[in-house]
């Protein structure tokens, strides 16, 4: 077993990659490798970064520099001297994680996310397309579970007046709790104010109209799979649904509790990022309808205020097994097709 | 009714809420050494699943009907292990005779159930929560389907993805499969709280 992992150590250094996506020793290269789908995302991102400004104020846009900053250097540490680029999906990271994090939170943490989220999540499994979790759900996650008062109890009512956050630094209102929150204690608010955000939430997530419409531009420009999104609302709204009839506590009405969170935000970037889903047909609707369900369930029973940021990770964790014991079961019933195929002629 | 609620309650917190590898961070050494392939883990996962669920209720037994009685608790952790090795034993002649390959590939494995420190935490978990007989047996099946999910889980990663790519140097093996364990054991946390949390 030793002999077998220092020949895979020795290969790793001596052959030359053979996925496009590396590339030889060659110092006239780019810094950076230009990815088209990558762009793509990152246009479907711009609305809602806009928006993240225009609500809470010009500290979105440093939290966003910083954050993408911090990405980008971290990828660089790893690919130095390597002879490999620096991918453009970097940015996607930086920028998805700060989508996630609350608009109050201190620039130090979100180089903290921002690092783990790259150096963890992505680099260590020797960089883009190979990572198993997806990246800013990563650095979310260990923010979440090390700074949980910063990232859950520390928000900012959007900055009042027309012209928004684009006269202020950061808003001077700070609230404990999101409408998302305050839903599950049993208090009506309007299913407008939900969906059209402007309320306090995280910096690209209050918004569940902005979320729906770039992502229906994702899923137009082919970037995000429709498979995997239209199951996990459908799976969201049947688990949440169930809970609400059932009478379970905290269990808000399915349609007020799906538009209230960064759910559809999650659903639509996070969750339909192709190198962590799973890759079978009929396997991307199970995964989209586990997020789906998960995210309600986590959200009704469990302590955290949502659960679409545990139930992706979860998902990304049981994609490659489940993806295994499907394709088992195709072989297996192609065994059998040819079976009856060949006995067919009698 | 309300019984049978509790019991699936009682399952479904041992298997997520409270999962003995994710949560507790019991049964490491195995689960990282034998997670490479799927089939082996699915081997291990389905003894591990077994020797809890069967030793759970024996240690229970040991305990209320001759520890307790005696005055002998403070035996617990030496009889717990004796009981648990003898059954291994037992079980492990019964593999040999009825699965040549599962014997071949789990090899020094089973044997290693004995001082899995699962095993011994889930039967002493058992003892601190005052679970009552068939509690204990239904939380030993819920922490045996744990540990084998989470196996499974890490087998399907290690076997389907991080073999098909190249690692930087110094970080394959066991690990990178830290690493993973890490971040399962992030995710896992979206589980606290639910099912009353223990």
């Amino acid at each position: 077993m030793q002999t077998k992992v220092d020949e895979r150590a020795v290969g790793w250094q001596n052959t030359l990659p053979v996925t496009p996506m590396t590339t030889t020793q060659n110092a006239s290269l780019p810094l950076l490798k230009k990815q088209a789908p990558m762009n793509q995302v990152l246009y479907a991102l711009i609305p809602l970064a806009l928006s993240g400004i225009y609500f809470f104020g010009w500290r979105v846009a440093v939290m966003l520099a910083v954050g993408n900053l911090a990405a980008f250097l971290t990828e660089y540490a790893f690919v130095r001297g390597t002879g490999q680029q620096v991918t453009m999906a970097v940015f996607v990271t930086g920028t998805l994680l700060v989508m996630g994090l609350p608009p109050t939170l201190p620039m130090w943490m979100v180089v903290v996310g921002a690092v783990f989220a790259v150096a963890f999540g992505k680099m260590m499994f020797g960089g883009f397309g190979r990572n198993v979790f997806n990246p800013a759900l990563v650095g979310r996650a260990f923010l979440y579970i090390s700074f949980g008062g910063f990232m859950t109890a520390n928000w900012s009512e959007p900055v009042p007046g027309v012209a928004g956050g684009l006269l202020a630094y950061a808003s001077d209102t700070i609230t404990t709790a999101t409408p998302g929150m305050t839903l599950k204690t049993g208090v009506e608010i309007p299913f407008r104010d939900l969906f059209v955000g402007a309320t306090a939430g995280t910096v690209g997530g209050t918004s569940a109209l902005l979320a729906i419409l770039c992502g229906v531009y994702l899923l137009w420009r082919k970037i995000a799979n429709w498979r995997i999104a239209v199951p996990a609302i459908l799976g969201f709204l049947g688990m949440q649904g169930s809970l609400w009839l059932a009478g379970a506590p905290k269990a808000a009405e399915p349609l007020h509790a799906m538009v209230a969170g960064s759910f559809l935000l999650g659903v639509f970037f996070y969750a339909t990022e192709p190198v962590t889903a799973s890759k079978h047909a009929v396997g991307r609707w199970i995964y989209g309808a586990f997020i789906g369900a998960m995210s309600s369930l986590i959200g009704v029973f469990s302590v955290w205020p949502a659960g679409t940021m545990f139930a992706i990770l979860l998902a990304n964790m049981f994609a490659p097994i489940m993806d295994y014991g499907l394709k088992q079961w195709d072989a297996k019933r192609a065994v059998a097709k040819k079976a009856v195929a060949a006995a067919g002629p009698r | 009714m309300s019984e049978l609620l509790y019991f699936l309650a009682v399952l479904l917190s041992a298997v997520f809420t409270s999962n003995i590898l994710l949560t507790n961070y019991l049964g490491m050494c195995s689960f990282l050494a034998v997670s490479k392939e799927i089939k082996t883990s699915l081997g291990l996962g389905a003894a591990v699943v077994f020797v809890m669920a069967i030793t759970c209720p024996l240690n229970w037994m040991v305990s209320a009907w001759v520890l307790e009685p005696l005055h002998l608790e403070y035996l617990r952790f030496i009889v717990f292990i004796v009981v648990i090795a003898a059954f291994v034993q037992v079980l492990e002649m019964i593999v040999e005779r009825v699965s040549e390959t599962l014997y071949a590939n789990l090899g020094i494995f089973l044997p290693l159930i004995t001082v899995n420190c699962a095993i011994l935490g889930a039967s002493l978990f058992m003892i601190i929560r005052k679970y009552t007989l068939a509690e204990s047996f239904v939380y030993g099946t819920g922490s045996g389907l744990g540990w084998m999910l989470a196996i499974l889980a890490m087998a399907g990663i290690r076997q389907e993805k991080l073999n098909q790519s190249k690692l930087p140097r110094g970080l394959e093996g066991p690990a990178i499969a830290l690493v993973v364990a890490g971040i399962m054991a992030l995710a896992f946390m979206g589980f606290s709280g639910m099912g009353g949390g223990n």
